[in-house]
């Protein structure tokens, strides 16, 4: 399968099977969309070409075909095979929020459930369970997450310090992360992310009327003075990864504005993401939203690329993607890992596939309290991995989103191998504005 | 070649090595609720692509 396709002012070709990438003049696109059926080069747009530029075009080609590196076919795959094997998890270390942001899937923090902070003695065994059930891994991740995490942040120091007291005796290397509004941040929990979080994730929407809209504290104000103030203190002080993550929805479809302001705010790790909610929602993007959005992307891109050769450069999370030194297929085939290497703890020790579980009692695996952990579900989500999703096969940008998320898919299409069709579009917009970055930079 | 500039071949690697594990789970790195694997790197070799790099 070959994906042809225009970003930027040049047309690309993408090999799905083997990831090869090329930059392409328009006749040679041309000549690969038709490819497979006999065409009359005297005609339509092959008339504007000598048959010496046609020859030559595809004599390029099948040079590549030959190699193996175009048309390639799908090769066969590993087969998916459940081995037990935990290497991260999210500690939802509070299921209390001081914001009441309108799109949250959490309901205000706490899933549905009661509004509760996660007990040491809780974190200490997620932590004990995570290195029981890593098997050989060496890298293990744990985010704290919520809720809002700095409601509790004692215990997530407590957990910090508990897992690296025993990290080198396991032969584990612990990488934490933390998502966090910003509202309560201040400079010692800023040294302490300094010395002991991997990434920082803290959650901004961008210019102050769209963040106050939906971003509000439970008494119903904007929370946006407070997060940009200590969110601009944490990025002068900064030591290490960081994104400001945001979300649009059908409020802000111009969410270009947005990841440009912060950009122009000074920060340079930036990730905005569209909203994932019912239809019925007031803030819900529609499937009639997509081309408006898709124009959006190609703002973005185009404003993006320039940026990037001044002092503005930085960093569009959504079009990182890094045609070199991607992962490798068995990481694509098995996407997030959700419910299979990747689970969530809830405050009171029940484990979830992922956060999007949480709270849910038909997706619970156990209790790391209880001590007790079902594997049935985490078979089915690692058997249940891209080469099941029949729709997801067909498609060119299968091993960059890996079927996408399982809990949209189980959520709102009722079924793990069925993609959340409303995000693929806008997936495959993000992957094509990605790949043109990434190609053009390098050809520099 | 001239109509066609080679970006990169065959980066999907597939290899008897691969499949390690040791990289970041996705949903760890920055969204909840969308992400992507393609943009992840492999921890086999590592290159931080958060930071400018001016000399490519």
């Amino acid at each position: 399968m070959i994906h042809t396709f225009d970003c930027l002012g040049h047309s690309f070709l993408l090999d799905v099977e083997s990831g090869s990438v090329f930059i392409v003049d328009s006749l040679t696109k041309a000549l690969v969309e038709n490819l497979n059926s006999p065409v009359d080069y005297s005609r339509g747009e092959f008339s504007r070409y000598t048959t010496e530029e046609i020859e030559e075009a595809k004599s390029e080609l099948d040079e590549l075909i030959k190699e193996g590196v175009l048309d390639s076919a799908e090769p066969e795959h590993k087969k998916a095979e459940y081995n037990g094997v935990i290497k991260a998890m999210c500690l939802n270390i509070s299921h209390m929020c001081n914001l009441r942001c309108e799109y949250c899937f959490a309901d205000g923090g706490s899933y549905s459930g009661k509004m509760m902070n996660m007990s040491y003695e809780v974190a200490k065994k997620a932590i004990d369970f995570l290195i029981e059930k890593s098997g050989h891994r060496r890298n293990l991740e744990v985010d704290f997450f919520g809720g809002e995490p700095l409601l509790n942040l004692d215990v997530v120091k407590q957990t910090v310090a508990y897992a690296r007291s025993i990290e080198k005796e396991k032969n584990k290397n612990f990488r934490f992360t933390i998502t966090t509004n910003a509202v309560l941040l201040d400079d010692e929990t800023i040294d302490f992310f300094n010395e002991e979080m991997y990434n920082v994730v803290l959650s901004i929407d961008g210019r102050k009327e769209v963040h106050n809209c939906v971003r509000k504290t439970a008494t119903g104000e904007g929370s946006y003075d407070l997060a940009m103030q200590n969110a601009l203190k944490f990025k002068q002080k900064r030591v290490g990864q960081y994104y400001i993550r945001g979300t649009y929805t059908a409020l802000n479809k111009d969410f270009s504005k947005d990841v440009l302001y912060l950009n122009d705010c000074g920060f340079d790790q930036i990730s905005i993401e569209p909203v994932v909610l019912p239809d019925t929602h007031r803030l819900a993007l529609k499937k009639s939203d997509i081309p408006e959005l898709i124009a959006e992307y190609e703002t973005l891109v185009k404003e993006y690329f320039e940026r990037r050769k001044t002092d503005k450069w930085f960093n569009f999370f959504h079009f990182m993607i890094d045609v070199y030194h991607g992962p490798c297929e068995t990481k694509r085939l098995v996407g997030c890992g959700a419910g299979n290497e990747y689970v969530a703890v809830a405050p009171n020790g029940d484990i979830f596939p992922c956060h999007q579980f949480d709270g849910d009692g038909n997706y619970k695996l156990g209790n790391v309290l209880e001590g007790t952990f079902d594997t049935t579900l985490p078979e089915h989500f690692a058997k249940n991995n891209l080469l099941c999703k029949e729709d997801c096969r067909k498609c060119w940008a299968k091993y960059y989103c890996s079927g996408g998320c399982a809990a949209n898919a189980i959520h709102y299409c009722g079924d793990i191998n069925k993609p959340y069709k409303m995000t693929c579009e806008l997936m495959r917009k993000r992957i094509e504005c990605a790949i043109a970055v990434n190609s053009l930079e390098n050809l520099k | 070649m001239k109509h066609i500039k080679v970006v990169a071949k065959s980066t999907i690697c597939r290899d008897k090595h691969t499949g390690c594990g040791e990289c970041q789970s996705s949903c760890q790195s920055a969204c909840k609720t969308s992400c992507t694997v393609g943009n992840q790197s492999c921890e086999q070799q590592k290159i931080n692509r958060n930071e400018k790099v001016d000399e490519r």
